[in-house]
């Protein structure tokens, strides 16, 4: 449907910057997540977006037109606020009539098109409810059903569902991305929710301190965060600092073959990621579902195709499914993640050795 | 450049209908009386006013001024003294021992007589107050030869009437905050092992002083003025230095004295409001 | 044990009810008894109903007292809104010092500011009357109306009229469409509250009351000084429950605004 810019905006208040420099571009049809913690910009960039913020500096476009001075109710956009802002006196009919009553569309297509559009959020019979009779998901959907009736050129998401408890909000990013599919609608949707933003979002973009950080497919995003922030916001990470390479000439293993970062006394760890030049400072991060957790001395051996450390339980945290490790490595507290597959799980105190595949040690910035 | 003028403009527009009419009928008259209470006679008619300190100084001089100020606030510290008595144990019951579903009728109930004309509450306190009132006929139907205890006309009745007309102010600012106590809070109490006492004394109360020291301030400013209901429940017993300004304006004229007066009223006044002020912030909601 | 402190607990706040009630109740028995001397038992009786009937000048008074209260609601509200309004809408600088402005007109003693009016208006020429006496109302309405439509504006926010702007409506069906109903309950509430302050004024009406024009609480008032009749009773009992039914109705208002 369309296509919008973001185009080197920045926004200040007061000495403060809440967007700094963003650019960004999302393609027709995207669904987009900006994600980021509270007061890193992504809110003042989706309401730049729907015109209730001026930015100071950049441009935002739609369909290649500016809209630096288009009023919010001439820009042709969608919007679901954070607390549905249903109307409290319309019922659920009129809520979702708004946007083609004021445009002054006939009754009678008001009606139908309604009546479609509370069939496709399967709300159809509650027409006449009004919006503080209606449960959490329900209101949600009638704020989905209003905004996406005038047909806008985009759907903009504030937090659309932050205030559903977890299994609803669950079930209805289920809903809503297929909703999103079969209306084609170019979105962009933010959230502080790291889960519900790789469930949804075609792409991301994490945003700190008024910046984008990154801006990738889910997955990308996950498996290579490029700094430090982006990957601990966007689960958790290990870090680990060494230099690039070997000062003894053993650093490059050949082409395509892993390289090692050295760490402070003498271990090394294998990267297949590319790294600066030999002797440069180097932090890696290290999912902790990525480890394999093994007695002491058990396991694949180390070498060139296998990271090994040793350490010591210090902390197993039983959740059913899944076990989570604290490990002392080095004098370092590392997390590990593992699956429920031995019952036994190591006891505080174990040494353990922890295994993991050199593609899944990622440079990332500091 | 042009949006924050139409904001300028938007607010002072808004705004300034409410605080010219609030210049003109409080803080412009307010100003005057001060400047009429240093005057001799009030500039009216062709009379020749000049500045003095005469009015404050008849203040100090006549013992009997100071004494009806001594007595005004001891009638207002009589009357927030009776409404806390009264009213803090309503509003606890009120807040933390009546079930939900009657609480809010109940609360309707006993501000709603607040909201009702006052001139005419107290006047209904002289029917059953007076001799051969309600409670004399009440006493008598009982004891046949019991004497008379009608107590209209003295200072009780004026004491009675007021705290009448000013406890449900008082039950509505402790009930707001009592009723603002998590309950959780007291089952915590209890838990940890605190008597029924313990928990009224280290946690309901501390937590609703707030409440209650702005419903006696709000209770105590409003008495140490009033003049009406002394007139009608106190009789010739009835005088009071709200009683005395009012016969300056309305009998006497001696405008510059019933100004200094007033300021002198307005005095106590505002020394209270100010070191409450914080607490009024808070609890000053008319519902 | 615990049965016994519940029936002292209701018995408590039976008491109170009691002791808040019963002198309004005596004087609305005593509108009804034929008695003048108020003599028992009663003899129920509509007599002095209908001497008020005959009365011209509490009449005249009680019209004076409904007129004022009608003006006084329509003006407070209009302007009460607008600075709720600017508050609810706005931050800006002195925006804290407007607000304790608000106090002096519910907190000084009414003595107070009715004298000082009578200063002013007297010896500015503005003189006494129902104008005057509309001034000093709107003043001590004011407050309250501010209070009231700001509590129901802080309820709902500006997110609303965002809402309504992204759907396409024009900064005018936004407020009509949107922020004027939501609104309304709040608006309705604060005219009923600001009636009813006026129609039960009396300290401020009594100062600012020429020889000749009154209002009903001034006109009670010289009444009981002058002696009373069983008249007052009757009156008294209407205004009691004119400004009790005000308060039903706005109770019912602003929790209706705080439901939806």
């Amino acid at each position: 449907m369309s296509i919008v810019e973001v185009d080197k905006v920045s926004k200040h208040y007061g000495t403060v910057a809440a967007l700094e420099n963003v650019s960004l571009s999302f393609a027709d049809g995207e669904f987009f997540g900006l994600l980021g913690p509270s007061g890193s910009g992504k809110t003042t960039l989706l309401r730049s977006i729907a015109g209730f913020v001026e930015p100071d500096q950049g441009d935002i476009r739609i369909d290649g037109a500016p809209v630096r001075d288009t009023p919010v109710h001439r820009r042709d956009i969608g919007m679901v606020f954070q607390n549905y802002a249903l109307f409290p006196h319309l019922s659920v009919f009129d809520n979702v009539a708004f946007g083609l009553s004021v445009r002054g569309a006939p009754r009678r297509e008001i009606a139908a098109q309604v009546a479609a559009m509370l069939d496709l959020v399967r709300l159809g019979g509650l027409q006449e409810r009004r919006p503080r009779e209606l449960s959490g998901g329900q209101q949600q959907r009638v704020a989905l059903a209003r905004a996406l009736i005038t047909r806008p050129r985009v759907l903009l998401l504030d937090e659309p569902l932050g205030a559903l408890d977890k299994r609803l909000r669950q079930e209805m990013q289920i809903e809503l991305k297929q909703i999103q599919r079969e209306v084609g609608i170019t979105t962009v949707f933010v959230t502080h929710d790291q889960e519900e933003a790789l469930t949804l979002s075609d792409r991301i973009a994490i945003f700190n301190e008024g910046r984008v950080v990154q801006v990738g497919q889910p997955n990308e995003v996950y498996e290579r965060p490029a700094t430090a922030f982006a990957a601990a916001f966007l689960g958790d990470a290990n870090f680990f600092t060494g230099r690039a390479g070997s000062p003894n000439g053993t650093g490059s293993l050949g082409a395509g073959a892993p390289r090692r970062v050295l760490l402070a006394d003498g271990d090394a760890i294998l990267t297949t990621s590319p790294l600066p030049a030999d002797g440069e400072p180097v932090r890696l991060a290290v999912r902790p579902e990525k480890f394999e957790i093994y007695r002491s001395g058990a396991g694949p051996a180390a070498g060139d195709a296998m990271n090994r450390l040793s350490g010591r339980v210090l902390q197993a945290i039983y959740s059913g499914s899944s076990i989570t490790y604290k490990v002392d490595v080095r004098g370092q507290e590392v997390t590990v993640f593992e699956q429920n597959r031995s019952a036994q799980p190591f006891p505080p105190g174990e040494a353990v050795d922890l295994v993991w595949a050199p593609r899944h040690s990622v440079p990332v910035e500091p | 450049m042009r949006i924050e003028q139409r904001r300028r403009f938007a607010i002072l527009g808004l705004t300034a209908p409410t605080y010219l009419w609030l210049a003109l009928t409080i803080f412009l008259p307010l100003s005057v009386m001060l400047y009429f209470s240093f005057l001799t006679v009030a500039p009216i008619g062709n009379r020749e006013p000049a500045l003095t300190f005469a009015q404050y100084g008849a203040f100090l001089d006549k013992e009997f001024y100071r004494f009806l100020t001594w007595r005004s606030v001891m009638m207002g510290v009589h009357v927030t003294l009776g409404c806390v008595l009264i009213g803090y144990p309503a509003a606890l019951i009120l807040a933390h021992h009546v079930p939900n579903r009657w609480r809010e009728a109940l609360f309707l109930l006993i501000v709603l007589p607040f909201w009702s004309n006052a001139l005419v509450r107290i006047f209904s306190w002289t029917m059953v107050l007076r001799e051969n009132g309600l409670i004399d006929r009440g006493l008598q139907a009982i004891f046949p030869d019991a004497p008379s205890v009608g107590i209209l006309f003295t200072y009780p009745a004026i004491i009675v009437g007021l705290v009448h007309s000013y406890l449900p102010y008082m039950i509505l600012t402790c009930y707001i905050s009592l009723q603002a106590i998590d309950r959780s809070l007291i089952e915590a109490a209890r838990s940890l092992g605190a008597s029924n006492l313990a928990i009224f004394r280290r946690v309901l109360l501390p937590l609703s002083l707030p409440g209650l020291l702005a419903g006696m301030v709000l209770v105590f400013v409003p008495v140490i003025g009033s003049f009406m209901e002394p007139r009608i429940l106190g009789g010739l017993e009835g005088v009071t230095l709200g009683t005395v300004i009012e016969d300056q304006f309305t009998a006497v004229f001696n405008w510059p004295l019933g100004a200094a007066l007033s300021f002198i009223l307005l005095a106590i006044v505002l020394t209270i409001l100010a070191a409450a002020y914080p607490l009024l912030r808070r609890n000053l909601q008319p519902f | 044990m615990k049965g016994l402190l519940k029936s002292l607990v209701s018995g408590y706040l039976a008491l109170v009810l009691v002791f808040l009630y019963l002198p309004i109740a005596v004087m609305m028995v005593m509108a009804f008894n034929q008695s003048p001397l108020y003599r028992l038992p009663v003899v129920w009786d509509t007599v002095w109903f209908e001497e008020l009937a005959g009365n011209e000048r509490l009449l005249g008074a009680s019209l004076n007292s409904v007129v004022l209260a009608l003006i006084n609601a329509v003006i407070a509200t209009a302007l009460g809104t607008m600075a709720a309004l600017a508050f609810a809408r706005y931050q800006f600088r002195g925006k804290t010092l407007l607000q304790i402005l608000l106090f002096p007109p519910i907190t000084i003693p009414w003595l107070i500011i009715g004298t000082s009016m009578l200063i002013l208006f007297f010896w500015t020429g503005i003189g006494r009357g129902l104008h005057a006496m509309l001034l000093g109302h709107v003043a001590l309405s004011l407050p309250y109306v501010i209070v009231v439509v700001g509590a129901r504006l802080k309820s709902f926010g500006v997110t609303l009229e965002e809402a309504a702007a992204t759907l396409g409506a024009s900064p005018w069906q936004v407020f009509w469409r949107v922020s004027a109903p939501v609104m309304g309950p709040g608006i309705v509430a604060a005219a009923l509250f600001a009636f009813a302050v006026s129609f039960d004024q009396f300290v401020i009406s009594y100062f600012l009351a020429p020889p000749g024009i009154s209002t009903l609480p001034v006109e009670i008032y010289s009444a009981i000084r002058k002696g009373f009749t069983p008249e007052i009773n009757a009156i008294s009992t209407i205004i009691i429950l004119v400004s009790m039914g005000l308060m039903l109705l706005f109770a019912r208002f602003s929790r209706f605004g705080g439901e939806r």
